[in-house]
């Protein structure tokens, strides 16, 4: 699918919307998003596409596919503030900064995307500085 | 989350309930700050990659994808 693409509801079907209160940091304002397929079935990625925005997306990725150890320890305070009760009810997923050449792309792992499966809010999270990078290659 | 340069000391205690100080310097506060401005930057850098990016995206697999 082009990025270009305009964003469509097809008829009746709603596409579900991740909501982030406030926004992300670096882009208040903009809380509604919707999660689209990049690429083919094999493909681990996905764009965040705005819904208040058009220009505006972000490449996303479960972290588990590229860093199996990564665990975040997201504080109490961020996981209340979605609602999340457990970790069954989180997903999480990482911002992909997207270079040239493209195996130099790399992966937020300070501050994951945690987003509530149930009624889809999410926040962008921030750990500990000292331990995670802003930019993580995804491949060695 | 507390840091290391967060110093909680006692205050007083009277009975079962205990009076808490918290230090945090400033540098900690300024700290918190400059990570949020990482991560801002970050966001900012990753925002709407451009169309022939994303092309090349389709080349990278994970490591445990089958050959």
């Amino acid at each position: 699918m082009s990025i270009s693409a305009p964003l469509r509801r097809d008829g009746d079907v709603d596409i579900p919307e991740i909501r982030f209160p406030g926004g992300l940091p670096g882009f208040a304002g903009r809380e509604r998003f919707v999660l689209q397929q990049w690429g083919d079935e094999a493909s681990p990625f996905s764009l965040l596409r705005s819904v208040d925005d058009e220009e505006l997306s972000f490449v996303v990725v479960p972290p588990s596919l590229f860093f199996p150890d990564y665990e975040p320890d997201v504080c109490d305070e961020v996981v209340e503030s979605v609602g999340i009760a457990e970790p069954d009810d989180a997903m999480v997923l990482v911002i992909v900064t997207v270079r040239q050449p493209v195996q130099d792309s790399t992966a937020n792992l300070l501050g994951p995307l945690v987003i509530n499966v149930h009624d889809l809010r999410g926040v962008q999270a921030v750990l500990e500085p000292d331990r995670w990078p802003t930019a993580q290659p995804l491949v060695a | 989350m507390i840091g290391e340069d967060v110093v909680i000391t006692v205050l007083e205690v009277r009975g079962d309930q205990v009076r808490l100080g918290i230090k945090a310097p400033r540098s900690v506060a300024v700290h918190r700050e400059e990570v949020y401005v990482e991560l801002v930057r970050q966001n900012q850098e990753a925002a709407s990659p451009a169309a022939e990016s994303l092309d090349a995206l389709g080349a990278l697999r994970p490591p445990t994808a089958d050959a």
